[in-house]
């Protein structure tokens, strides 16, 4: 597979502050790539010198086999630049706002006119087109937002947060759309910092931290990478002593942590499904009745505790 | 081209979307302009500065005065007895009373200087205009007399008159065809004496279409700043510049399509002048035409520069219109440049506004054509290139 975007140790400083800290990683062509960070980790920076906005202060990045900083024109030809806060002309409709934006990215005529329909199609907004932008809700502005990205189908598309601040179900919309344009061969860099999205959409994550990637691949290499146990939650009843099970359950061979919190005992294990059997049995025989269970898979908020002592969202 | 033609498009969708903008556009200039010309004119009219004269020579000479007099753009004379004429200037009926003495011929002419009686109205307008005009005329007249007076003289050294009446006759032939010169020639001694006898005309109703076009083409086109802070606060800027079109491509087509609109904006405002106020800009359409172009241009790119010094679109609406009105008031676009002190004529020669109504009155009052204002055009011209490269080139996307 060959690479679309290949990043070597870009570094964006403002003034004395560095914001990006010599990033590198590479981006494959068919891929959906998310950058995982929080607050200020440095992600939609990293997006504006990619998308050739700012100039980075060392490194370099190709696209498509041209520099951002020598060939600036050339790339801005491939990419497609969803940004995290809204860029439309809100006195103007959708229809005008996707029409002003297609012949910016050079489309006219009936190409332009077949695009616009088919992007209203995408972000479900074909009845709303006539309407200008500023009546709409926050969510649908987000999706005017990202069809303006779409228009003049981008070989690599930026979404920086598509999704932040909107309503359930015009984020499902969105997620949906990307991965329906993901199959239709688009490669995608979408920046997040909601652990869920990263999980459901991308083949390779990079989390940012402190303007620095500080791990970077698909999800089961980094929870390896991590070598974080999955997590077994047993729910016992009122009446019944959670301390009790939980002595019993240490004294089992792949039990490597027990601890009780109100009526739960949560279990540290290799493979949380093995234990779960076992751990029934030993609950019977101590007459403890378990409500409910509950097993954790290792996920990318465990990686980023486990990496930066702090959770992915404060 | 293509993408120029667009960003002009959706300004204007933008411009006119809140029919406010109509207010300024065209409303408000239409209202000022009417109010500060005192209400229609009528084609034939006669709206020169009404001048009192006495005369009390009746000689060849007081009745050339009198029709040079008559043939100013300023003033009109009305020939009255000293005594009509006084209890005219005292009701206040006209604001100047020039009265021509007895001995106002050319004989008196030759030997000595004739002092004029020109009484006028104080710290009056049309009172000072007039003071000019006749000045003028004098000043023209008086150039011929010299003239006339040195061929007598230059006579006399190659022969000698036979009377004191052959030396009159001579001296009379010589001032007529000195003053037929000068009459011939009124551009060369308009550029020739420059400031100081170039009459001051003022006509309400030319200074208040001129005056209040510049004033309400400059403040939109200030504003420009306005639209330069919008996109940096929507964003819309940086959107733009990660697409393939050139910071070049938007700041032209945003100049560009102001510029336009202001010219439109221009003729709409002329043609209100030429029809309803019967001003004449009909009098030199190519002239007119050079400088409302380079008047919009200087304007715009004032609003340029201004755009890569503001924060915000509010501040730069606040900014726009505050600059455009102080600029327009003391470009003498409202009230007549003669009104203020000399120190502050030649300080506000630093506006582009003043240069703007000077060349529009250049056209209206005094007759130039596109050589007579292109000095004007050049100062315009040379505003808006130091304005466009420092705003261009401070130009950033936030
Ligand atoms: N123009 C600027 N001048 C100075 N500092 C800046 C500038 N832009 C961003 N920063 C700083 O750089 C850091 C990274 O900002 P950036 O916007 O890239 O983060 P982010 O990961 O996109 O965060 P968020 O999730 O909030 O969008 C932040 O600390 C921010 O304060
Ligand atoms: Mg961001």
């Amino acid at each position: 597979m060959k690479a679309i975007l290949e990043v070597k140790q870009l570094v964006k400083k403002y003034g004395d502050f560095t914001a990006v800290d010599g990033i590198s990683f590479d981006i494959m062509e068919g891929e959906i790539f998310s950058l995982l960070g929080p607050n200020g980790a440095g992600k939609t920076t990293t997006i504006s010198m990619l998308s050739t906005l700012y100039i980075p202060t060392s490194g370099e990045a190709v696209i498509g086999g041209h520099s951002v900083t020598k060939e600036p024109m050339a790339v801005r030809n491939l990419i497609g630049v969803v940004p995290q806060d809204l860029a439309l002309y809100e006195d103007l409709t959708a229809r005008e706002n996707l029409a002003f934006w297609g012949q910016m990215y050079g489309l006219s005529g009936k190409t332009l006119n077949a695009r616009i329909e088919q992007v209203l199609e995408q972000i479900g907004l074909v009845d709303k087109a006539k309407d200008r932008v500023k009546t709409y809700s926050g969510g649908m502005k987000r999706r005017v937002n990202i069809g303006v990205g779409l228009l003049h189908k981008p070989k690599l598309l930026f979404m920086d947060e598509p999704t932040v601040g909107i309503d359930p179900q015009s984020r499902r919309l969105i997620l949906d759309s990307v991965k329906e344009l993901n199959k239709q061969g688009m490669t995608v860099l979408y920046t997040t910092h909601y652990m869920e999205e990263a999980e459901e959409l991308s083949d390779r994550v990079g989390i940012m931290d402190n303007g620095k990637l500080i791990a970077l691949g698909t999800q089961a290499e980094l929870t390896k990478q991590v070598g974080e146990m999955e997590t077994l939650i047993l729910h016992v009843g009122e009446n019944d002593d959670p301390e009790r099970l939980a002595v019993a359950l240490r004294s089992l061979k792949m039990v490597r942590k027990a601890d009780v919190t109100d009526h739960t005992v949560s279990v540290i294990v290799p493979e949380a499904e093995q234990a779960l059997a076992p751990a029934v049995t030993r609950a019977n025989e101590l007459g403890i009745k378990i409500h409910s269970v509950d097993m954790r898979e290792p996920n990318l908020e465990a990686v980023f505790l486990h990496l930066t002592g702090k959770a992915l969202r404060d | 081209m293509k993408k120029i033609y667009n960003i002009i498009w959706k300004d204007t969708i933008l411009r006119f979307s809140s029919l406010s903008e109509l207010l300024f556009f065209l409303i408000l200039p239409l209202i000022f302009t009417f109010i500060l010309a005192g209400g229609t004119g009528t084609q034939n009219a006669d709206n020169r500065i009404r001048l009192l004269v006495v005369d009390q020579a009746q000689s060849p000479l007081s009745a050339q005065i009198i029709a040079e007099l008559a043939k100013s753009a300023t003033v009109r004379p009305d020939v009255l007895t000293l005594s009509k004429a006084e209890s005219e200037f005292q009701a206040r009926n006209a604001s100047v009373l020039l009265v021509i003495p007895a001995d106002c011929d050319s004989q008196t002419l030759r030997t000595a200087a004739i002092v004029l009686d020109l009484r006028q109205m104080p710290d009056n307008l049309n009172a000072q205009a007039a003071q000019r005009a006749v000045q003028a005329v004098l000043y023209r007249l008086g150039s011929a007399v010299s003239i006339a007076k040195n061929a007598v003289t230059e006579a006399e050294k190659l022969r000698s008159f036979a009377s004191e009446l052959d030396r009159q006759a001579y001296f009379d032939t010589a001032l007529a065809s000195a003053q037929s010169l000068m009459n011939s020639a009124p551009d060369r001694e308009n550029v020739v004496m420059g400031g100081t006898i170039d009459p001051i005309q003022y006509d309400p109703r030319a200074n208040s279409s001129a005056g209040q076009m510049i004033t309400w083409v400059f403040i939109p086109l200030i504003g420009i700043s306005g639209a330069f802070a919008y996109e940096r606060q929507r964003g819309t800027l940086r959107r733009l510049l990660t697409s393939p079109t050139g910071k070049g491509t938007y700041l032209l087509g945003t100049i560009l399509g102001n510029v336009l609109w202001s010219l439109v904006q221009m003729t709409l405002l002329v043609s209100f002048g030429a029809l309803i106020l019967k001003v004449h800009w009909a009098n030199n359409p190519a002239a007119l035409a050079v400088m409302m172009t380079t008047s919009a241009l200087a304007a715009a790119a004032l609003g340029t520069m201004l755009g890569t010094f503001v924060k915000t679109e509010a501040q730069a609406s606040g900014l726009s219109i505050m600059l455009g009105m102080v600029m327009a008031l003391l470009g003498g676009c409202w009230y007549p440049l003669e009104l203020f002190p000399a120190v502050v004529q030649n300080l506000v020669k630093v506006l582009p506004t003043t240069w703007a109504m000077q060349g529009m009155l250049d056209i209206l009052l005094r007759g130039q054509g596109v050589i007579g204002i292109l000095p004007v055009a050049g100062v315009l011209l040379a505003f808006a290139a130091v304005f466009f490269v420092i705003g261009i080139l401070r130009f950033k996307y936030e």
